[in-house]
């Protein structure tokens, strides 16, 4: 078992669940419904994200293409967060869902730092609705959602089907079918965090970390804003 | 159109790099005002040369010990949860070992104290030598800290918690530097003392800048991003800061026999260095951040 887990991964292990998820990029039309499901499903504060499409424009004109790549925490079978994670707020359940318990999370921001999808932020404190503040929040393959039988919330409102979610070890679920399939690829295999979120026909431009900076004119004023209006603000501290 | 949405990060800013530099000069300084109970006549004895230095090199380590506690603690998201990582203990993240060697180190600081008030030789050996290796262990784990990120292959690299030993190293010297030269205590024997320790810190802090900047190029994809990322985002503090300003220009001066030996140059050169250790630390801690913000 990989070092600092609370349960041995299950993928492959008989009689227990793996869940998964497949997306399916060829169907994705990044309509953004999923980042709202999600938003709704968890009051998810302005500013932060736990599942989100990223864009990408290659090409200039007029071959140009767009493409759209959802992304959300991968609940990796060898979690680098959950290893490093001081008070073991972070945990590996047994299902394989990489979950929080915000009771104990310090917010010392270790799990942000480890993580190489980018799948973590920090809450605000003060929140009107949702009383958890203050303390580091995920994906949680909305495992409520997963334990009463029903499908995530982002995976309930796609509306291409290009998420699709299930049980790994399972030989009939629609998961295993897609994986045995297709060409499957996840991102930063060579991290060796064996990351459990599976992508249908990813171009390189997308899992590329080094050439994927933002390349068109709208891309960049986005993140240029987005720097200069974060700038100074606590948790950035100047850095960006 | 909407990859604003990529950047959710919340990296380690200014109060965890003024920590990881104070609590490597608060480290050094208690290993040099330890050192005369530590080694006593080891090496000629030339540890006894601290002995002036005994009770404000304390005093001065337990003050940036209660710097570093409230400022680690207020950049904590739930500051009032600060003992969980000590109650919860994990021991695969380093967080933990140094939450749980931070209040020790603190402890042995007090015991060596009422050894020394108390002229108790035994207990100032038993805290001295433990004060030590704690000593030792806070820039080491904030190296591991780093290290163990494997992720981030700027910071996932077995030289960081060597490199912050040793940049506690040069900064403890400046401390102890600065307030024996104010106090008019730096005499012949602390200087070659200080020497030693500065000269041997800024060879090896050398040597290390070098090898990262052969790793930084001949490394992956990744490393080669956080190499284009520290010339353009962190150039000056980075060529200037560090290497100019806090590595080469103390070396030099150290490496002169008699020039090096000058109270005032020592004590110029160890401060310098400080600023390196410093500028070093936030370089590294900053820019390790930034190479996956455009993943």
């Amino acid at each position: 078992m990989p070092v600092g887990l609370q349960a041995e991964p299950s993928l492959g292990v008989p009689g227990k669940k793996r869940w998964a998820m497949v997306v399916d990029l060829r169907r994705c039309i990044g309509c953004m419904a999923c980042v709202c499901a999600d938003k709704a499903e968890y009051d998810v504060p302005l500013g932060v994200w736990r599942t989100i499409v990223k864009v990408k424009d290659t090409g200039h004109y007029p071959n140009t293409k767009r493409h759209f790549m959802p992304r959300l925490c991968n609940h990796c079978d060898n979690p680098p967060c959950v290893r490093n994670c001081p008070t073991e707020a972070t945990y590996k359940h047994e299902d394989g869902f990489v979950l929080q318990r915000y009771e104990r999370c310090i917010a010392c921001r270790t799990c942000v730092a480890a993580c190489p999808y980018n799948a973590r932020h920090v809450l605000p404190r003060n929140r009107d609705r949702v009383k958890i503040g203050g303390v580091v929040d995920k994906c949680t393959f909305c495992n409520h959602r997963v334990e009463k039988g029903l499908q995530p919330a982002c995976v309930q409102t796609c509306l291409g089907r290009s998420r699709i979610f299930g049980d790994l070890n399972d030989p009939n679920s629609e998961v295993s079918r897609l994986v045995a399939r297709h060409k499957t690829v996840v991102l930063k295999p060579d991290k060796g965090t064996r990351p459990q979120v599976y992508y249908i026909k990813p171009d390189r431009a997308q899992t590329e970390q080094v050439f994927s900076a933002p390349h068109s004119y709208a891309a960049r004023s986005d993140a240029e804003a987005f720097y200069r209006h974060n700038r100074g603000s606590k948790f950035f501290s100047g850095v960006l | 159109m909407f990859e604003y949405m990529e950047y959710n990060i919340a990296p380690w800013g200014a109060e965890i790099v003024i920590y990881f530099f104070l609590i490597g000069v608060a480290a050094m300084t208690f290993v040099y005002a330890a050192a005369p109970a530590v080694f006593g006549n080891v090496f000629g004895g030339v540890a006894k040369s601290m002995e002036p230095f005994q009770k404000v090199g304390l005093i001065a380590s337990f003050v940036l010990l209660l710097i570093c506690g409230p400022l680690l603690i207020m950049d904590l998201g739930q500051p009032s949860r600060f003992l969980y990582p000590i109650l919860y203990f994990h021991w695969t993240s380093p967080l933990s070992w140094g939450s749980l060697f931070l209040p020790l180190f603190g402890l042995c600081i007090i015991g060596f104290y009422f050894g020394l008030v108390k002229g108790n030789q035994g207990l100032m050996r038993v805290t001295g030598i433990l004060g030590s290796l704690l000593a030792l262990s806070m820039p080491l784990y904030t190296g591991l800290d780093l290290m163990v990120n494997q992720t981030r292959e700027l910071w996932s690299n077995p030289t960081i918690p060597l490199l912050f030993v040793i940049l506690s190293m040069s900064s403890g010297t400046a401390v102890v530097a600065v307030i024996q030269l104010v106090r008019g205590q730096l005499n012949a024997q602390a200087v070659e003392f200080l020497h030693a320790f500065l000269y041997l810190a800024l060879a090896v802090t050398f040597a290390l800048f070098l090898a990262e900047w052969v790793v930084l190029n001949y490394g992956t994809g990744e490393k080669q991003q956080a190499w284009e990322i520290i010339n353009q985002q962190f150039g000056f503090k980075y060529w200037g800061m560090t290497f100019l300003i806090g590595i080469l220009a103390p070396l030099v001066l150290v490496a002169m026999p008699k020039l090096g030996r000058d109270p005032r140059i020592l004590t110029l050169a160890a401060v310098l260095s400080a600023v390196g250790a410093y500028s070093f630390r936030e370089v590294l801690i900053y820019a390790g951040q930034l190479t996956q913000i455009n993943f």
